[in-house]
């Protein structure tokens, strides 16, 4: 009510963007009978980066969703990297090509295309999205392919190189389109720790290229050091939210202390 | 042997029945396999509707409605016309189907991805579901093409002139009688085994490429 108040001033959808790069308000969403996103509203700086932690079946992944609609909600509002979005209402295709033309995506899955060798998963992306030539977008791909660790691996297909370096060709693919933000959906989950640390070294790096990241994650270390802005979740809304060593070290919420206690401990 | 001959002599026919059917099967699918993923449900239920027919009639019932049926109104197919019109609706049912179950073994976070990058539609499919797609029918494409050789056959009852039609023919005029449908028996088999080798070379290959 306090937020609504705030910004209802000039448009009536309590939403004020130039601040910031991600913006959700009162995000509502059901799967069926399922009420899985209460009103959830996140609001995201440019170059921060927003852990959202919190235990499985929160809403961690389908808030990270929403934001370049993998999933419809079924209202509220948002506002990407200036593009204003209703979200009660069905986005024509133009503009939805636009908002993830905005936005990267990494998913658990890593999702390469196993079919193309790593260069043509980084390369086909921007020339079919960014109208790149052939030789840009070798030029790029071969460049961030450096800039992962991987530039031995460009003739490799996604089948024959590990899961972290999967992991990391995905991030590469994403960032060729260079997106103004990034979404990564528990990015580790799927890979034992070496290799997760591996991709979380890249993830570091994108942090500190200036990258606004929002990342759902259960790497407390990550959400701890890289990240500069901490929301928990729980039972489809955000229950705390703040600077991460501040969350970490005095929760406010028991039911955040407790969350805290069982990852960390494990 | 000359009956031989004249069986051998129909082999192009036969082909053509087969390649035509199958040509105007995977057209016909195509739009039947956009048409069932469409949202919107006057579009998806006629083309379940077709499938369901094309599958569940007789081709033969397909055939002679399209030849006698067709003909008793305005359009007059010819008899090869007809054959291959009605095994091609016959086979986009079940290609219908294929396409289905093809595009089914992508995994969904494919499509995803591909949604996740930006990429349009018509890229997303032609560049990174349909080839993964066709790799999971291609087993199912190559055996429905070598049945589809077989059951060309079906067209000698409308008056097409392809091996069982010119075997029957030649088996009532000469002496051979049953042995001239062996002939035919034989020379359907050396048709497809070459079909079935590049089914499989192109398995294999897409396997080793993909791989």
């Amino acid at each position: 009510m306090e937020e609504r108040k705030r910004y209802s001033g000039k448009v009536d959808i309590g939403l004020k963007s130039p601040k910031y790069l991600v913006e959700l308000a009162k995000v509502d969403k059901h799967f069926g009978s399922n009420h899985v996103l209460k009103g959830v509203s996140l609001r995201v700086k440019p170059g921060e980066v927003c852990s959202i932690i919190g235990p499985s079946g929160a809403g961690k992944s389908t808030l990270l969703r929403c934001v370049n609609l993998l999933e419809s909600p079924d209202s509220g509002n948002m506002v990407v990297a200036g593009q204003y979005v209703d979200l009660a209402r069905p986005l024509d295709k133009r503009s939805l090509l636009q908002l993830r033309r905005n936005v990267g995506m990494v998913f658990q899955s890593f999702n390469l295309f196993p079919h193309l060798s790593v260069l043509e998963n980084i390369s086909l992306p921007q020339r079919r999205v960014l109208g790149r030539s052939a030789e840009d977008a070798k030029a790029k791909s071969l460049e961030l392919l450096e800039r992962v660790g991987l530039a031995d691996k460009a003739e490799s297909f996604p089948s024959k190189i590990s899961g972290g370096q999967q992991q990391r060709v995905a991030i590469a693919r994403a960032l060729a389109l260079e997106p103004k933000a990034m979404l990564f959906d528990e990015p580790t989950s799927a890979l034992d720790p070496e290799l997760a640390q591996e991709v979380l070294g890249v993830m570091k790096e994108v942090a500190a290229s200036g990258m606004t990241m929002l990342v759902v994650t259960h790497e407390m270390n990550f959400a701890r050091n890289v990240g500069n802005h901490l929301v928990v979740m729980e039972n489809g809304s955000i229950i705390e939210e703040g600077d991460p060593e501040q969350i970490m070290t005095e929760p406010k919420l028991e039911r955040t202390k407790q969350f805290l206690s069982a990852v960390i401990n494990h | 042997m000359s009956g031989f001959l004249a069986v051998l002599a129909a082999v192009p026919i036969t082909l053509l029945v087969t390649i035509g059917a199958f040509a105007v099967g995977i057209v016909l699918a195509l739009g039947l396999t956009f048409m069932r993923r469409s949202k919107q449900p006057w579009l998806r239920f006629p083309a379940q509707a077709f499938v369901d027919l094309a599958r569940g009639i007789p081709p033969i019932v397909w055939l002679l409605f399209l030849y006698f049926g067709l003909g008793m109104g305005v359009i007059k197919l010819s008899p090869l016309q007809a054959g291959v019109l009605g095994l091609g609706v016959v086979s986009a049912g079940y290609l219908a189907e294929i396409f289905r179950g093809g595009l089914l073994a992508v995994h969904k976070g494919q499509y995803e991805a591909g949604e996740a990058l930006g990429l349009s539609a018509w890229t997303r499919y032609s560049k990174i579901i349909a080839p993964q797609a066709f790799k999971a029918m291609l087993p199912a494409l190559a055996t429905y093409f070598i049945g589809l050789v077989k059951d060309s056959s079906i067209a000698s009852v409308i008056g097409v002139k392809e091996m069982v039609f010119t075997a029957n023919q030649y088996a009532r005029r000469s002496d051979d009688g049953i042995y001239t449908f062996f002939l035919a028996a034989a020379i359907y088999i050396a048709v497809s085994i070459p079909f079935a080798v590049v089914a499989r070379r192109m398995e294999t290959k897409l396997q080793e490429s993909a791989k």
